[in-house]
């Protein structure tokens, strides 16, 4: 396997996971890249940190009834998982459909729905609308609780076709109403009562009580309607297969993706392959994983246009880190202290801004939080005690001259074995100047915490501040 | 709600619920209560775990049967005097002495609880470590008629036996699924001839002992069904010897004979305690429509898992992670997510 392998399973692994530490890398080198593509593609057994063990040690993560350790759980996740892809997916669409706890005051149904893009989120987009639109926490949010057969709500008809599925200008304030009067009837259990609870954030006499769907017959209007020039008595699921079949929703389906997986800035180079995965959107039957199946198997994709296109998000910059680091595998005691850094860095996971989700790109970074991102990768990465970074201790021993190494040979070896990342001429000569600080690096008989093992996490808490670490 | 066998040798009936959720940092209802004592006096003491947004609320809360808050003590977090982290659980010496163990500092803490005076604070011992009488993570208590105290030491695999001031006596277990052998062991307990009983919670089991550790039995194996266990946290045993298990992952409590033998579960039909109908009653409107709500609905088939269910279900256990015993017949069983506990009458 070449060096260009490498990088391009690297990149792989960043878009399609939160990156690979040395060991994850080469397992998937092992598998090669059309095996790997089919791998993340294909969830199987994410042998994540188990329920069970959670729940003994976090009562917040057993009851879910507060933000804070309800973040902190769907952390643990994307740190301990096995599929990384799954939560990738069910973070693009946290992002896409965005839904905030804020509002609800409901984070077991919130997490409801988070597992439901896990279990849904690479299958039919037509399925994954139908589910979307009986979720119970979407449900509340977007208000179709209050969206009657004698008197409509257009909150939820409206962003389904402008913010998930076509997008503006697709479609006419006629077929808002009539969409909306489709889904009449779709409500939640006991939904008075769980509305009452909601708004004034009751929690008594016992916790909350998670939400399920529920549909009312008598509560939904039958009538015909005339939706994008189709006419019949058209429940939600009629609807959504109008929905589906639109030019309209293959493109916004295909140019979010792209830009979550491949790009912020869609160029005409990628303009091609959002047309590709349209093509591949109608003649799957609207399936997401052959979409991305497309993508990532585009000359577009593994070309070096696309590497380091794309800013990290907050999610991504604080899970990569800590899988790197390999630290929190086991149930922590204040872990969700580190999920709130997410937030604080301007993602916080369960507490989207609004229903428009994260503005992302170039938008993540701003002066504090890039000091945030900045200070905790550094942190992370710096700790010599931590298993990931040992293991690069150890390989940068194994790589040098005898477990000695030149001060380019560690700045090019951090540099290598945090992802690989390319850097700039200009950084690398600062990283490398750094190093020449204290002369070549004698590896042989390091201790724990010693002063050679020091060496190597200042470089690695340097790496974590270049402009480069900030992109995936 | 309960099944049981066709001719079950016991029959619970239920009592009532007590408790509501504290949001606060004192005073009335519980935050993520973990364990029960009830003293000689009937004063209920309840173990506020307490979630990380409410850990300077960590404490022992104490009520009666009629729901009389009677008052609290500890002082939140921390490893100072009566301070503690990650509480787990309690239990009564023959002196009125009340033992808590903390799984995250390590240690047993001790308190005075006379029926006519003031709860005093007395000590606290442990240390970190796996050699003799040295505790990780020490989780299940129990006291024998002669005051001995067993520990349940979980990340050791573990059970160690101290006398009541805290010296070391003896242990016993190792890590893994054979006889004598642990898997993040959990709750403790003792009968009326002192053989002790430990929830060995990730084997799915119970598994009884002599005094001085000698294995006699283990009863249950993984699954949901009868006389099956998913993570077993807490075990009781009456005095005609029922064996009491809070089936923690199946969201349910199970009795079994004194041989092992299935005779009853529980799933929980909590009612609303009387601090939950003084809430209900100064908010008219949620009362209205809790009162035509299904509070036992049908679920959708992914929601199908007793936890799933128990989220849904408020009459319902959720995380019943605790069985506790009176002398007057009752079974008192905690639930953390819940935020009270459900009172059951042996007939």
């Amino acid at each position: 396997m070449i060096s260009n392998d490498t990088d391009l399973m690297a990149h792989l692994l960043r878009r399609a996971g939160f990156g690979a530490n040395r060991n994850e890398l080469e397992e998937y080198l092992a598998m090669g890249y059309d095996g790997a593509v089919e791998t993340l593609l294909n969830p199987s057994d994410p042998r994540n940190m188990p329920d069970d063990l959670i729940r003994r040690y976090h009562v917040d993560q057993s009851e879910l009834r507060d933000l804070p350790g309800s973040a902190a759980y769907w952390m643990y996740r994307m740190i301990s998982t096995a599929c990384p892809m799954e939560e990738k997916t069910a973070l693009f669409w946290h992002g896409l459909f965005a839904t905030g706890y804020a509002k609800l005051n409901q984070a077991r149904s919130l997490l409801n729905q988070v597992e439901m893009f896990r279990r849904s989120g690479l299958g039919s987009f037509e399925d994954l609308l139908v589910e979307l639109s009986k979720d119970p926490a979407m449900i509340v949010w977007l208000d179709n609780n209050e969206n009657h057969g004698s008197a409509i709500n257009e909150n939820y008809g409206r962003e389904l076709l402008e913010l998930f599925s076509m997008g503006i200008g697709n479609y006419t304030e006629d077929d808002i109403k009539e969409c909306a009067r489709a889904f009449t009837g779709w409500t939640l259990g006991n939904a008075e009562y769980m509305a009452i609870r909601a708004a004034k954030d009751s929690i008594w006499p016992y916790g909350r009580i998670a939400w399920h769907f529920d549909y009312r017959d008598e509560d939904h209007d039958d009538g015909e309607k005339t939706f994008l020039g189709e006419t019949g008595r058209f429940n939600g699921e009629d609807i959504i297969a109008i929905i589906v079949k639109q030019e309209a929703t293959a493109r916004f389906v295909a140019s979010r993706l792209f830009q979550f997986f491949a790009a912020d800035e869609i160029t005409e180079a990628g303009e091609k392959i959002i047309e590709e995965m349209m093509a591949t959107y109608f003649s799957s039957g609207y399936q997401i994983r052959d979409m991305l199946r497309t993508l990532f198997h585009s000359e577009y994709f593994q070309s070096e246009e696309a590497r380091f296109a794309r800013v990290k998000s907050p999610v991504e910059m604080v899970v990569g880190a800590v899988r790197m680091a390999g630290n929190y595998q086991n149930p922590y005691l204040g872990i969700e202290g580190v999920s709130n850094t997410m937030f604080y860095m301007g993602q916080g996971l369960l507490r989207p801004p609004t229903v428009e989700g994260w503005h992302e790109g170039a938008e993540w970074i701003d002066s504090g939080a890039l000091v945030e991102r900045v200070n905790f990768v550094a942190k992370e990465l710096s700790d010599v005690s931590s298993p990931g970074v040992r293991s690069i201790i150890d390989r940068l021993e194994a790589g040098g001259d005898q477990g000695v190494l030149q001060p380019s040979d560690l700045a090019d070896g951090c540099l290598d074995l945090l992802g690989p990342i390319q850097v700039s001429d200009e950084t690398r000569s600062v990283l490398v100047e750094y190093a020449s600080r204290l002369g070549d690096l004698d590896l042989n008989g390091h201790q724990p915490g010693d002063q050679a093992e020091q060496r190597v996490g200042a470089m690695l808490r340097l790496v974590a501040a270049t402009r480069e670490y900030q992109l995936a | 709600m309960s099944t049981q066998t066709k001719s079950p040798e016991i029959v619970l009936d239920y009592v009532k619920t007590v408790g509501i959720v504290n949001n606060g940092y004192n005073g009335r209802g519980f935050a993520n209560p973990y364990d029960i004592v009830v003293g000689g006096d009937g004063r209920i003491f309840v173990l506020n775990r307490c979630d990380p947004l409410r850990a300077a609320a960590i404490r022992i809360g104490i009520c009666n049967l009629d729901e009389e808050y009677l008052g609290e003590f500890g002082r939140g977090s921390g490893t100072g005097d009566e301070q503690f982290v990650w509480p787990v659980a309690m239990a009564l010496g023959s002196q009125n002495r009340l033992y808590i163990t903390d799984e995250h500092s390590h240690r047993v803490t001790l308190y005075d609880i006379p029926s006519n005076a003031p709860v005093k604070y007395l000590t606290h011992w442990g240390k970190h470590g796996a050699g003799d009488g040295e505790l990780n993570g020490p989780a299940g208590i129990a006291i024998d008629s002669s005051d001995n105290v067993f520990v349940v030491d979980q990340h050791n695999s573990r059970v160690q036996k101290f006398t009541s001031e805290g010296e070391f006596i003896a242990n016993w277990g190792s890590s893994g699924s054979g006889e004598g052998q642990f898997n993040l062991p959990w709750g403790a307990a003792v009968d009326d001839d002192d053989n002790i009983y430990v929830a060995d919670w990730r084997n799915d089991r119970i598994q009884k002992f002599t005094n001085d550790g000698e294995f006699l039995a283990a009863f249950g194996s993984p699954g949901d069904g009868e006389g099956q266990f998913h993570r077993p946290t807490s075990v009781a045993v009456d005095a005609e010897g029922f064996i009491y298990v809070a089936d923690w992952g199946n969201e349910r409590v199970q009795v079994l004979g004194a041989d092992g033998s299935f005779q009853l579960l529980l799933k929980g039909e909590a009612t609303v305690s009387k601090w939950g109908e003084e809430y209900l009653a100064s908010n008219p409107e949620e009362k209205a429509q809790r009162d035509v709500s299904n509070l036992i609905p049908e679920l959708p088939a992914h929601l199908n898992t007793p936890y799933h269910i128990s989220s849904q279900t408020e009459p319902y256990f959720w995380g019943p992670v605790s069985v506790s015993l009176d002398h007057d017949g009752r079974l008192y069983v905690t639930e953390t997510n819940r935020h009270r506990f459900q009172v059951y009458q042996k007939r």
